[in-house]
Formats: structure tokens, C-alpha cells, sequence
């Protein structure tokens, strides 16, 4: 074969050659005649072996027969040189190698092993492919958006690594009539997803499986079998407001809008509200929400920023009786309490009792009973123990209608003493 | 405007020629394209390398520096020639290389499927080759230098054709030609920078 077509310096402006002469392309294993180099040819070529297993090779010099020579030829494998006693002369032009126990390849693209000259130039080379049949997938789930879509997601087998490129394929069909189907657009939420985007039926099972092929093999998963309408999500809720309720310190309020994509099927929605302390990484869930879109929060801490975030599951659709669900977290919205006030002129401070623990309910119902008394009597040196007897008093007063009087007392600014009788709340 | 403004028939009074502004534009523009493409390719080279495995990116590789049918390096006498000569070889050259490209990265779409970036890579190279090569020969033109007769995409696509062929014999020949295809983009990119950058006036833009 002669020798490569020179390129661009050596053209001249004449018309454009032959094609022929272009198919003159030398490539390694390809004998370049009366050049008097040598190449050589590796067998087997890009072999597919398991792992563990042996390989055979040969490595066949081509060229003038009074250079070429199988002595002083070597090989490499990955870059490293491989012990001679793995190799032996089988005749004047060939080499032989024997490897045993092989290991996984270390590329995608394959291994390389390369036959060398004495001199270390590459005669030729050979790409071996070694890995492990792909297991079954397994863990499919799906979700579909707005019933317009269905994204699936699954786990390969043996977590993946057969050290060989391994394809997934998503299939999908009717379940009781139709023709396979297979998914195109992988990757969409991960490596192991894909995305179907339209041409989907409701009211209908749907059969869903993934086939996973490699150089050595193929495995199936289980069948997965779902109705689009049982694995409905939907978008976040929009337009989430966080407020104040007046001057309620320990309170905000939430409002949001049902996801418009599905507002006029989601009879049953459920919501649930997350909240956290702007400095803090914790989050608290209010959950089942129910149907509302809106909620109001309370126990929280006066003069403190939060963030709150809703999402929606909207389970129950066209009559579904499956779980649904959940959509992602709307974007945080940020609101602060308002700040505790300041203790009034001459008072001493109400405040609850050292450790006890500031639960919302408790809090609400001290305030009031602070306010109460604020109109009704000067208060200092207040404890627990007289807030209790006034609980209690109120529980009495509301089962029986009748009045009992407290044991407590607060003095009043001008020293006098009466005792404590709650407004008809 | 004349053939002679602008003429760079004498290399040696290339400095003393006043160009026209636009030209000049044209020139440091083109001369910028190619500073950045050669930095591009460099990493396209590097990258290659990456996802070959050993001993493709180990120090002293040398596979043989075979001739890919279509292109060739650039001469070891081509500094010395005319600077026409020099960018006209460049235009011919980037122009060349697309075809080349795109076999090396449908190889590389079957042996490194998991490499986005190569790819991404090699796809961008192949438009920047082309947009290049229309650059240099836009500077031709400009310079009312005619570029070499009808474009060689014919051939171009031949050796493409070609190569993919050959690359049929084994997917280590298949690496190598991409090594080598990924090298003259190299080169050539370097070298047009290069020689634009000879072109280019001394001073601020």
C-alpha cells in the first residue's frame, strides 16, 4: 500500500484529485509496502471476556520478512509492561501472551494492550473489554406531572458496576392491548430516569419495565404496573404569603393558591406547611393541612424571622385511591413576628415562671389573662400558682355556669387588696 | 480598495504596511479567535487523552504519527514561506479538519458514551474549526489574496469517510486516530494563530 497522501503544504491549485488515491490511509496493523517498516496485527481484536477469566492473545509481525521478528517484542497492558514469563515465541514473527484472572477494566473504552517493538514502538494494538453481565434492575418508581408526563426512576442491578458500558432501556406499554414502547429521554432526574412527555392514557394500567444490556449480557426488572392517575404530582403552590395576625407575637399567617394546573381537580388536595427559623436548619411540618389554603401557625417566637415553605399532594384525583404524590417545596416566603412588648410603667414583669416551658397554648392564654388584669388590677410578684387557680376557675365557670372565687390575690396601686373575679370572657 | 493596499506580497514589509482600520479590525479579530481556540484545543486534547486510559496520556506515548488521509501537520518549512502561502495552508487545513473531527467523535460517542464533555467538545471543535477557516480566508480575501481554487470539502469528506472505514479494524487504531486527529486541530490552530499573529500592527487595537 503506498505511503499516506501528503496534506495541505504540498497541494497545488489543480482540479481536485481522484478519490481513489484518498482511500490510502495507513492505521496501525495496516503493512506499509516497500517503506521497509514493520506492523503487526494483536488477536484476538477488542475481545469481551468476563471477569476472572483468561485471555489468550498472539501478537503476528508483518513487514520484510528478513527484519520481522517475534524476538525482543513485548507487550503492555494500561501503559505497564507486562513480566516476559507471560509471554513466549510461538514462531520468527509471532508472540504469544497468556493472562490469567482478569480484572475489570479499568476504562469504558476498554483496556489497552499494546504489542511493542524492541525498540519500544507500537506495532499494534487490541482493546479488551472486562466486566460482568448486568444484573436485573429493580426499584422502579414513577411520577407523573399534572397527568401530562411520566418520569420513571430505577436502580441497576449489583449497584451498577459491571465495569463495562451498560445500556438502560425504559419500556412501557398498555397493559391489556398496545405494542412496546420505548422511552427516548434519559437523565432527566438522575443517571437510572427517564422521561416520557406526552401520548399517555389515563384510566388505564400501564406496564413499565427496564432491560439493561451490556457486551456480556442483558437483564430485565420486574414489571411495574400503574395507572398514570395513582402517581399524579403536581407544582408547588404559588403566591405562598406569610403575614402577621395583628399583634399577635407568637402567630403568623400562611396563605397560598392551589397549583393552578390542577385546581379544578384537586377536591381532596392535601398541603403541608414547613417552617423554620431564618438562623436555623431545622424544619417543622405542620401536617395534613387538609383542603385549606391557608393556615395559621402559632407557638412561635416574637421578633424572629421565619421562613415557611408548602407543598401539595393531590391525592384523590378523578377518584384515585392512591396515596399521591407530594410536589417539591414552594420557595421559602420570610416573615417576622412581631416583638414582645415592653412591661408597662411601675409593673413588675409578667413573665412565665424560670424553665417552664413556653407552649403556645399556655402563652396565649397567659396573655390574655395579662390583659385582663392590666384593666382590672395592678399586679406585681404575679406567680403560676395564681394563673392555675384562674384556669381552673375558668374551667368551672364554664361547665357550671357558676363563679369561684380565687384564693389569689393581686395588690392593687393604692395597697389595697380585692380579690380577682375574670370578666365574662 | 486596491489590490495593493494591503498586499502582503513581501513578508518582510508586512510591519511597515498601513492597513485599513476595518482590515485591521478583521486581522486582531480573527488573531483573538484563534488565541482562544488553541487554548480550547489544548483542552480538547487533554481531555481525550483522559478518557483513553493508559498509556495514552502517560509521558513518552508516542504512537506513530501516521498521515491521516486529507491533512497533514503542518511542514517544517511552512514559517518560512509567504504569509499568503502560510493562510492559505491554515484556511485549507481548519477547513479540513470538521469532517475528521465528527468521525472522532462518533467513535467517541460509542466508547466513552459517559463523557458529555469530550463530546460536547469535539461537537464545538468542529464549528470552531469551520468558523475559523471562514475567518482566515475572510482575511484573504480582505488582503485581495484568492484562496486555493474550489474549497476541498469533497475531499475532506472523503477522508472522513476513509477513516471511519479504517477505523473499522479495531478500536485502538480508532483511539489513535482521534489522538492524531485531535493533535493537528492542535497544531493547526496554534499555528494560525501564529501566523495571524504576524500579521497583526504592532500598538493598542
Amino acid at each position: 500500500m503506498p505511503a499516506g497522501r501528503p496534506g495541505p503544504a504540498a497541494q497545488s491549485a489543480r482540479r481536485p484529485p481522484p478519490l481513489l488515491p484518498l482511500l490510502l490511509l495507513c492505521v496501525l496493523g495496516a503493512p506499509r509496502a516497500g517503506s521497509g517498516a514493520h506492523t503487526a496485527v494483536i488477536s484476538p481484536q477488542d475481545p469481551t471476556l468476563l471477569i476472572g477469566s483468561s485471555l489468550q492473545a498472539t501478537c503476528s509481525v508483518h513487514g520484510d520478512p528478513s527484519g520481522a521478528t517475534a524476538e525482543g517484542l513485548y507487550w503492555t497492558l494500561n501503559g505497564r509492561r507486562l513480566a516476559p514469563e507471560l509471554s513466549r515465541v510461538l514462531n520468527a514473527s509471532t508472540l504469544a501472551l497468556a493472562l490469567a484472572n482478569l480484572n475489570g477494566s479499568r476504562q469504558q473504552s476498554g483496556d489497552n494492550l499494546v504489542c511493542h517493538a524492541r525498540d519500544g514502538s507500537i506495532l499494534a494494538g487490541s482493546c479488551l473489554y472486562v466486566g460482568l453481565p448486568p444484573e436485573k434492575p429493580f426499584n422502579i418508581s414513577c411520577w407523573s406531572k399534572n397527568m401530562k408526563d411520566l418520569t420513571c426512576r430505577w436502580t441497576p442491578g449489583a449497584h451498577g458496576e459491571t465495569f463495562l458500558h451498560t445500556n438502560y432501556s425504559l419500556k412501557y406499554k398498555l397493559r391489556w392491548y398496545g405494542q412496546d414502547n420505548t422511552c427516548e429521554e434519559y437523565h432527566t432526574v438522575g443517571p437510572h430516569s427517564c422521561h416520557i412527555p406526552k401520548d399517555l392514557a389515563l384510566f388505564t394500567p400501564y406496564e413499565i419495565w427496564v432491560e439493561a444490556t451490556n457486551r456480556l449480557g442483558s437483564a430485565r426488572s420486574d414489571v411495574l404496573t400503574l395507572d398514570i392517575l395513582d402517581v399524579v404530582t403536581t407544582d408547588p403552590p404559588p403566591d405562598v404569603h406569610v403575614s402577621r395576625v395583628g399583634g399577635l407575637e407568637d402567630q403568623l399567617s400562611v396563605r397560598w393558591v392551589s397549583p393552578p394546573a390542577l385546581k379544578d381537580f384537586l377536591f381532596q388536595a392535601k398541603y403541608q406547611i414547613r417552617y423554620r427559623v431564618e438562623d436555623s436548619v431545622d424544619w417543622k411540618v405542620v401536617d395534613d393541612v387538609s383542603n385549606q389554603t391557608s393556615c395559621r401557625l402559632a407557638g412561635l417566637k416574637p421578633g424572629t424571622v421565619y421562613f415557611v415553605q408548602v407543598r401539595c399532594n393531590p391525592f384523590g384525583i378523578y377518584g384515585s385511591k392512591k396515596a399521591g404524590i407530594w410536589s417539591e417545596w414552594s420557595h421559602p416566603t420570610a416573615a417576622s413576628t412581631p416583638r414582645s412588648e415592653r412591661p408597662g410603667p411601675g409593673g413588675g414583669a409578667c413573665e412565665p415562671r424560670g424553665g417552664e416551658p413556653s407552649s403556645g397554648p399556655v402563652r396565649r392564654e397567659l396573655k390574655q389573662f395579662l390583659g385582663w388584669l392590666k384593666k382590672h388590677a395592678y399586679c406585681s410578684n404575679l406567680s403560676f400558682r395564681l394563673y392555675d387557680q384562674w384556669r381552673a376557675w375558668m374551667q368551672k365557670s364554664h361547665k357550671t355556669r357558676n363563679q369561684h372565687r380565687t384564693r389569689g390575690s393581686c395588690p392593687r396601686a393604692d395597697g389595697a387588696r380585692r380579690e380577682v373575679l375574670p370578666d365574662k370572657l | 480598495m486596491s489590490r495593493r493596499e494591503g498586499s502582503l506580497e513581501d513578508p518582510q514589509a508586512d510591519s511597515t504596511i498601513s492597513l485599513l482600520p476595518h482590515l485591521e479590525a478583521k486581522i486582531r479579530q480573527t488573531h483573538s479567535l484563534a488565541r482562544l481556540l488553541t487554548k480550547y484545543a489544548e483542552q480538547l486534547f487533554q481531555e481525550y487523552v483522559q478518557h483513553q486510559g493508559d498509556p495514552f496520556g502517560l509521558p513518552g506515548f508516542s504512537p506513530p504519527r501516521l498521515p491521516v488521509a486529507g491533512l497533514s501537520a503542518p511542514a517544517p518549512g511552512h514559517a518560512g514561506l509567504p504569509a499568503p502561502e502560510r493562510l492559505r495552508l491554515d484556511a485549507a487545513a481548519l477547513i479540513a479538519l470538521p469532517p475528521l473531527l465528527e468521525v472522532v467523535r462518533r467513535h467517541q460517542a460509542e466508547l466513552n458514551p459517559r463523557a458529555p464533555r469530550l463530546l460536547r467538545r469535539l461537537e464545538d471543535a468542529a464549528r470552531q474549526a469551520r468558523a475559523l477557516g471562514a475567518a482566515v480566508e475572510a482575511v484573504l480575501a480582505a488582503l485581495g489574496t484568492e484562496t486555493r481554487g474550489p474549497r476541498p470539502e469533497p475531499a475532506a469528506a472523503a477522508a472522513a469517510a476513509a477513516a471511519a472505514a479504517a477505523t473499522g479494524a479495531g478500536v485502538f487504531p480508532a483511539k489513535v486516530l482521534g489522538l492524531r486527529v485531535c493533535g493537528l486541530y492542535r497544531e493547526w490552530v496554534s499555528r494560525t494563530e501564529g501566523d495571524l499573529g504576524q500579521l497583526v500592527p504592532s500598538g493598542p487595537a
